[in-house]
């Protein structure tokens, strides 16, 4: 029983070094004052950052990242709101189905999505440009924020709307004061999820990118030059930190509009 | 109470292949608490919602105080409903959902929050204002739900299944507290029930429905003893059948031969509809039959044997196979001091007043 434990302990404990040690290194390195990543470290430096700040190039990639990802939120979040809607208030015909395939891209490998979506647009011919990630980003994007506010939806309960239908509301009003108040930590957390996995989506962004690039594009160029390899440390430090305090906002507001509607602990993505 | 505030003609409505309403029709009076009885299934819900507004009937139409409703949406009509399932507005507090039909009157903000406390002193929640709507128990809830519904004065108060959510003990103490309720307001009071009980101890008539139809509307008394089909009998309390035959006409009524229980008097009324010669069903209740312990019994009597018995505490089931014909009746008796329990297998009369069986 207890060598048993100790052996679980054991696991656990290499299980978290294995997950998040390489993770913990992006920090340490950004801030070491050696252009070779390796250890000892050499002493603290903030210069890899303030090269960061320098580099044109480095701006407009984070300007199309940002651009890329507040569509890509906006646009899936929308789309995610009418697939979870009608798959929580009606019933129709092949629903399951229809419902699978909105699902089908989460378990996708994003290579074959890629590269397909590449055949297709050059085949059609379109220009790659922001559009064309924007276009792959909604794709793999799209199934998140389904789950996510199917959950919202499930927790409403119809008879909510019909009770201030009842008592001399109109249907735009209701929606305004019972099913948006209800549902809207469900979108903003859907918001803020599609938003940080279109951020740091590599491969569908190298594929369907023309001219303009995103962020990990752009980081996975510089790999190619061994001095830059700092400064993408830096970088990294940076966007992990974004998604962090994303992710965690928007567990964090999901879970509060839970509490509020009175459904705890139930559905979401952790 | 003799002027009808809803007037029910002939409606219909269909989900598909299934007819949910079958050509409805029901008069529901001035101030009068009305319900509508019957299992799961039966359509009873979709009347409600189509008095509510919630569903459009295909055929028919519906007057709420002498207006057609036809076209007029739930929000327009002069009706509210408390729902099954309380429909509380979680994210809101208590006088938020009190207060919350109130919104699109023109009332001053002191007087609506006048009205509120007056509303939740009626249910007994005074002081809940600023509570959370959601942390409540289901019978306050309820209370709430009742206020919100009630603070708009509708003509006509609509209730599904209220008191289904509730425990036995919470749902009997709200059954008196909903009917003094509807008595101190002097409001219409439909409510729609599956449970026969709860029909019986709180309406003033009963509409009791089965497959999209209304088979009977009565006072709870009437309805009780004396049901128009046998499934109403069956579906309020336990009823004995026995196979009867209609004999002759006499001067003072009519003789109906009934197995087990023999030649049984009927007023010439209560077997009109019945020719002589003809087959049916004659009921009867458990407890209006009776164990006979002494020789002073005025009424009729059957002989039998007893055949099971089942022991409640405060009363007695017994199962009593009757001599010649083999039919058996349950009899329910009443456990009191000098009564002995009597045992599977004894002897037993089997005695039963004027005018408790009915014929079906």
């Amino acid at each position: 029983m207890r060598t048993g434990s100790h052996g679980l302990i054991l696991y656990v404990a290499l299980y978290l070094v294995f997950l998040y040690a390489p993770v913990l290194l992006l920090p340490i390195f950004a801030f070491n004052d050696s252009s070779i990543v390796a250890f000892p470290l050499q002493g603290f430096t903030l210069r890899w950052f303030d090269l960061l700040l320098e580099t044109e190039a480095l701006h407009s990639a984070a300007r199309n990242s940002i651009i890329v990802a507040v569509l890509t939120a906006i646009i899936s979040t929308a789309l995610g709101l009418c697939a979870a809607r009608a798959a929580i208030r009606y019933r129709f015909a092949g629903k399951r189905t229809i419902m699978g395939m909105i699902m089908i891209p989460l378990v996708l490998p994003e290579i074959i999505v890629g590269v397909s979506l590449l055949v297709v647009i050059l085949q059609s011919g379109l220009e790659l440009s922001l559009w064309t990630i924007i276009l792959g980003h909604v794709l793999i994007c799209t199934p998140f924020c389904t789950v996510i506010l199917s959950t919202a939806f499930a927790n409403l309960d119809l008879s909510l709307e019909e009770a201030s239908f009842d008592l001399g509301e109109t249907r735009w009003s209701t929606f305004r004061l019972i099913s948006l108040p209800l549902v809207i930590p469900g979108i903003i957390s859907s918001v803020l999820i599609a938003f940080t996995i279109s951020l740091d989506e590599f491969i569908i962004a190298f594929f369907l990118a023309g001219t303009e690039v995103t962020l990990p594009v752009y980081i996975w160029s510089q790999l190619r030059f061994p001095a830059r390899l700092p400064s993408v440390m830096a970088l990294g430090t940076l966007l992990l930190l974004v998604s962090l305090i994303l992710l965690v906002t928007a567990e964090y507001v999901r879970r509060r509009g839970a509490r509020r509607s009175g459904s705890e602990g139930m559905g979401g993505l952790f | 109470m003799n002027t009808p505030i809803i007037r029910i003609e002939n409606i219909t409505k269909t989900f598909g292949q299934l007819t949910a309403l079958d050509r409805v029709s029901a008069d529901i009076m001035q101030g009068e608490f009305f319900s509508l009885l019957g299992p799961s299934g039966c359509g009873k819900t979709t009347l409600l919602r189509a008095i509510a507004g919630f569903s459009e009937p295909d055929e028919g139409q519906i007057w709420i105080d002498d207006l057609p409703m036809k076209g007029v949406e739930a929000n327009r009509r002069p009706t509210n409903m408390v729902f099954q399932s309380y429909a509380i507005f979680p994210h809101m507090t208590v006088a938020g959902n009190v207060g919350f039909g109130l919104r699109r009157k023109r009332i001053d903000k002191a007087e609506q929050d006048r009205m509120v406390g007056e509303a939740l002193e009626m249910v007994s929640l005074a002081g809940f204002e600023d509570r959370d709507a959601k942390n409540l128990s289901g019978g306050q809830k309820q209370r709430v739900a009742l206020a919100r519904a009630l603070i708009l004065r509708p003509k006509v108060l609509l209730l599904d299944e209220p008191l289904s959510a509730l425990d036995k003990k919470l749902r009997e103490q709200m059954q008196s507290e909903l009917r003094n309720l509807q008595r101190a307001v002097g409001i219409t009071f439909v409510l729609v029930t599956h449970d026969q009980e709860e029909a019986l101890t709180m309406s003033d008539r009963i509409a009791v429905m089965f497959e999209g139809r209304i088979v009977q509307v009565s006072a709870p008394s009437d309805i009780y003893t004396a049901p128009a089909t046998r499934q109403v009998a069956e579906f309020l309390g336990n009823m004995n059948f026995l196979p009867a035959v209609v004999g002759a006409r006499t001067a003072t009524g009519v003789t109906v031969d009934i197995k087990g229980l023999g030649k049984v008097e009927f007023p010439p009324e209560q077997a009109r509809s019945h020719a002589p010669g003809a087959r049916v069903s004659a009921g009867i209740r458990p407890e209006l039959l009776t164990i006979l312990f002494d020789e002073g019994w005025p009424h009729q009597r059957a002989a039998g044997t007893i055949a099971d018995r089942a022991y409640y505490g405060d009363m007695t089931y017994y199962d009593v196979r009757l001599e010649g014909a083999g039919t058996m009746v349950t009899i329910s008796m009443r456990n009191t001091a000098n009564r002995p329990i009597l045992p599977v297998g004894a002897q037993a009369h089997v005695g039963w007043g004027a005018g408790s069986v009915v014929l079906l």
